[in-house]
């Protein structure tokens, strides 16, 4: 086929400027411009590098010049992040610019000035680049219906990463109101590539649903550090490496070197300070930093000013840093996706392959290592899996809806049913989330005087706001991002940054801690405010960051099985991984990829049972924690569990015969209820619940609430409901989010529905190789928050009574 | 229940992990800063907590008379969260409530929050002597010893690496400040500002309340 013959988009009126940048269309542009011309909506899977972001504008920038002069709003462009949403207003300048085009576009997100964003209500740019968030509160605004009513197209840009969260949920909810104001509004997705096209395309296309794709055919180079050292048995800080990643470093350009948690990045980032004897410009960046700070790395990594940087995800979307030659990854790659998307980083040219290289941290990340490098060779990415919509996210919809002006809850309901995470949600349910939103929702009926929204006498069916000033709440709580309480960093005025409330009140004065590279003495906590100064101190604590875990995707856990299942193990590892496995295979068993492995042994009086899962860490210490629950009631006396990526150990004083009994779906179905009562897995997420469904405010106008005491009140709620009210919405609400995020039910339920048939078990005389690493990780109390707390202040008083020489009175 | 004993003012007193206080020698029942109502005076402003603390803050009254039989019960201040409260408390509650006050002294202290609220029955008081203490709900300038309330002091334990903050009873030589009774009312640090001004930082006696029992630091 000649495709310049067929080319519609030679007649566009962007061709002349691709003409002169000597750049010709892709083919899945044209497929595109063919598709949302016949009046498709479109989800588009493309590489970094392949024109994605103008492939969106192609049908809006064609129709609006063929419009003239069109006034009003006619696209909108959505970025998950703001600092994407500049750089987009940036790419659309040159072309629109140079060629004179009679098009308008803006900017709007949370750093937009109020000024700014009520001229954009007066008078709407055509084209508007905004995030989820800015678009929740325009639909939130009286006018929005006249706002929107002429909205041609809606483009999602990185819809891949909008499908598996309450963001994704609140967005979808807000595309099928902008559906209802303007029916004719067509749907533009941009994607990285996903294994699961079809899925995005289900969850945002409506009318003749497209899917065009993209594939780059250039492969990426990535291999495993050749470490001289030896690898350690378990840790994350690749410390054993640190000086041959300095020489990855000297030996390239610009490199990025990703780490998995801020922790991570902090450690690395001093460690390699300690030996930068040619005085490389290092830097770090990760999403605990003050934005100036993180711009700064920012700009100066797009100038190519600096020779690394240390970063964690913050840096995984975004700009395109042309320089970039070497990514490094140190630690698990976790998933393919992910590790893709951070390989795609360097060389942003299509036609040359990307460079990485992979440091494992301990020997069980070797293989994890090798397994994706496999997994990218043969193109299997991971499955992003869609989940039912969130309640509180419809809550706070809802109360959107409300303060847009009176509503129908029928014609409400059946707006929200259309969005695809909420296809399911029950009208009884929809029921209770408005009368969450009315008044707590409570069985006890005792707020009719104070309701928030109200029926109309004479149509039961419509809702009104009680009061104007309820809008402004709503303003202040919108959006489904929920920070754990941070203080703000103080190094005499200039602010380094925020880190968890938690970490510093177990610090003393004087201690001293890593923080934005720097090393800080902790003086004083004050309104908030921790003021640090500089410090010599070599001994220093990192910060750990709670939300640092990512969980191994169940497709790279699947082939780290397979390969350690393949006996040609001396072609696929150094001889240090070859020795540690072969011993593993004659003193125990390597175990083959659908098989269960469980060894069994004593060590130290205690009775050890470790079992290899690959079920990644969220649903491997669910399963400790149920575990735990069934060796109590055979009476094995459990004392403990660790819980990896890879496996669990669990130690106690008897010797466990039956695990067979114990290890199978039973077991979830029997304890599971009551370990979410004893966690605070439940209570904690429920925090996140009455924050995003408004029930309690993120802070009131004028009166700053500390993190901690939101935490707090949300605890008190949570007790008096669960003891009063246990099937109120919000809980239940809190208790499927547990399941969906936190505990990883349906992976577990996976596993322990085959597991019994599939269990090899070694009775051994000591510890197996295979179990050392998991071993060494044993140094944690596994006990509830419950428990801590009073184990905490027995072993106070009791020392005070030995101090004091008196004994216990009991 | 398990209690703790306090000596305070040459006095045994009894801390419950339900943060009442008992005099055993007068046969008394301490309480402070219920703040009934509360959820019902947040719904005001669409702040809409369970409206479950009347009764609960209730109950908890009514098991410890039950249990200790007390022939006074007083309450140093913040009986109620504001003048909305009593549109928390059912009909049914006040009937129990007006049946335990039978053969008891109620002795009312008025706190900020409830300062200029009545309540047909009951009468309450600015402050209140028994012998060398006086029950207020925030402390005065006097050389009696003095029971109060109104600070809900919490303190923060570091032990092990691990920090925790809980409710406690605190006092020094002459002022004992009571934790609050109720359900969804919140703390304060001891050694925070408004406490040290009136406790001092040192020689605090200090007892944090855990599940089922008092503790002594």
């Amino acid at each position: 086929m000649n495709i310049n013959k067929s080319n519609p988009l030679l007649l566009h009126p962007l061709n002349k400027w691709m003409k002169k940048k000597k750049w010709s269309w892709f083919p899945h542009q044209i497929e595109t411009f063919h598709h949302v011309r016949t009046g498709s909506d479109v989800v588009v899977f493309a590489p970094t590098g392949a024109g994605k972001t103008l492939t969106g504008f192609i049908n809006p920038i064609d129709d609006l010049i063929k419009l003239k002069k069109f006034k009003g709003l006619h696209t909108l462009y959505i970025s998950p992040l703001k600092s994407l949403a500049n750089d987009i207003v940036r790419n659309l300048e040159k072309p629109i610019k140079e060629l004179d085009l009679k098009i308008s576009f803006q900017v709007r997100t949370g750093d937009t000035t109020p000024y700014k964003k009520q001229k954009q209500k007066q008078k709407p740019p055509n084209i508007l680049i905004t995030t989820p968030e800015s678009l929740a509160l325009l639909n939130s605004y009286e006018n929005a219906k006249e706002f929107f009513f002429n909205l041609k197209y809606i483009i999602i840009d990185e819809i891949h990463t909008f499908l598996d969260n309450k963001r994704a949920d609140l967005l979808s909810l807000n595309i099928e109101r902008l559906q209802t104001f303007s029916p004719n509004l067509q749907r533009i997705g941009l994607s990285a590539t996903l294994k699961n096209k079809q899925d995005a395309k289900k969850w945002l296309c409506r009318k003749k649903p497209k899917i065009v794709s993209y594939e780059n055919s250039v492969l990426p180079k990535i291999k495993i550090l050749e470490s001289k050292e030896r690898i350690p048995w378990s840790g994350h800080m690749a410390t054993y490496s640190i000086n041959e990643i300095y020489k990855e470093i000297m030996k390239s350009k610009l490199t990025i070197i990703f780490v998995n948690t801020r922790a991570q990045a902090e450690y690395m980032f001093k460690n390699l300070w300690l030996i930068n004897k040619k005085k490389l410009k290092i830097a770090v960046h990760h999403g605990s930093l003050e934005k100036n700070l993180r711009l700064k790395v920012e700009n100066n990594l797009s100038k190519g000013l600096v020779d690394c940087v240390v970063a964690t995800s913050s840096l995984e979307l975004g700009l395109d840093y042309g320089d970039v030659e070497k990514i490094i990854q140190v630690g698990a790659p976790k998933g393919i996706n992910r590790l893709l998307q951070r390989v795609g980083r360097s060389n942003h040219n299509l036609n040359t392959p990307s460079k990485a290289i992979l440091v494992p941290t301990n020997r069980f990340e070797f293989i994890e290592a090798k397994a994706a490098i496999e997994e990218i060779k043969n193109n299997n990415l991971d499955k992003i899996d869609l989940k039912e919509g969130s309640f509180d996210v419809v809550a706070q919809h809802i109360f959107a809806t409300a303060c847009a002006g009176q509503f129908d809850i029928n014609h409400l309901y059946s707006e929200i049913i259309k969005a695809y995470p909420y296809k399911k949600l029950k009208l009884n349910d929809f029921k209770q989330l408005i009368n969450l939103i009315q008044d707590g929702g409570y069985v006890l009926k005792n707020y009719d005087q104070f309701k928030r929204i109200f029926q109309l006498r004479e149509n039961k069916n419509i809702y009104k706001l009680v009061n104007r000033r309820e809008t402004r709440k709503y303003r202040m709580n919108v959006g489904t991002i929920i920070e754990n309480p941070m203080l703000k960093i103080k190094l005499g005025t200039k602010t380094l940054g925020n880190i968890e409330e938690v970490f510093i009140q177990n610090l003393s004065q004087s201690d001293s801690f890593i923080f934005a590279g720097q090393v800080l003495e902790f003086q004083s906590m004050k309104n908030n405010l921790v003021q640090v100064k500089r410090s010599k101190s070599l001994i220093s604590k990192i910060p750990s960051y709670s939300g640092g875990r990512m969980p191994l995707s169940t497709n790279l856990a699947n082939s780290v099985r397979a390969l350690l299942a393949k006996s040609n193990m001396r072609d696929l590892y150094p001889d240090q991984i070859t020795e540690w496995l072969k011993r593993q295979k004659n003193i125990s068993k390597i175990p083959k990829k659908d098989e269960y492995l469980v060894e069994q042994f004593p060590r130290k009086k205690n009775f050890y049972t470790v079992i290899y899962t690959f079920a990644g860490w969220h649903a491997n210490q669910t399963l400790g924690f149920l575990l735990l629950r069934g060796f109590k009631e055979f009476n094995y006396k459990p004392l403990g569990f660790v819980a990896n990526d890879y496996a669990i150990v669990l130690w106690s004083l008897k010797e466990v015969k039956e695990i067979k009994k114990i290890l199978n779906i039973g077991l979830l179905d029997k304890h599971l209820d009551n370990y979410l009562e004893e966690t605070s897995i439940v209570k904690r997420l429920f925090r996140d619940n009455a924050i995003i469904s408004c029930l309690i405010e993120r802070r009131l106008p004028g009166m700053e609430k500390t993190g901690k005491q939101v935490l707090f009140s949300s605890d008190l709620i949570y007790t008096v409901l669960k003891k009063n009210e246990p099937d109120h919405i919000l809980l239940k609400s809190s208790y499927e989010d547990a399941k969906k995020n936190m505990i990883d039910y349906d992976r577990l339920r996976e596993i322990l529905k085959k597991i019994d048939k599939k269990i090899i078990l070694k009775k051994l005389t000591s510890i197996s190789p295979l179990a050392v690493p998991i071993i060494l990780e044993i140094n944690r109390e596994n006990l509830s928050k419950k428990e801590t707390d009073e184990y905490i202040l027995e072993d106070l008083e009791n020392e005070i009574l030995k101090e004091a020489n008196v004994l216990s009175i009991n | 229940m398990y209690y703790q004993l306090i000596n305070f003012g040459n006095e045994e007193f009894h801390a419950y992990p339900n943060k009442s206080l008992y005099w055993k020698r007068l046969n008394t029942l301490i309480v402070s800063d219920l703040h009934i109502g509360k959820s019902i005076s947040y719904a005001k402003n669409k702040q809409f907590l369970p409206p479950y603390d009347t009764k609960e803050i209730l109950n908890k009254i009514f098991v410890s008379f039950d249990k200790i039989k007390p022939n006074n019960l007083i309450v140093v201040g913040d009986l109620l969260h504001d003048v909305f409260s009593t549109l928390s408390i059912k009909d049914q509650d006040y009937k129990n409530l007006s049946q335990y006050m039978k053969n008891t002294d109620f002795i009312w202290i008025k706190g900020n929050h409830d300062k200029n609220i009545q309540i047909e029955g009951f009468k309450n008081f600015t402050n209140y002597k028994i012998e060398k203490f006086l029950f207020t709900h925030i402390p005065i300038e006097t050389s009696l010893f003095q029971i109060c309330g109104h600070y809900h002091p919490k303190v923060k334990i570091s032990h092990r690496g691990k920090t925790i903050f809980k409710t406690c009873f605190v006092h020094n030589e002459k002022i004992f400040i009571l934790p609050s009774f109720g359900i969804l009312t919140g703390g304060l640090d001891i050694h925070a500002k408004q406490i040290s001004d009136v406790l001092g930082k040192n020689n605090l006696s200090i007892y944090p309340v855990g599940q089922d029992k008092v503790y002594k630091l």
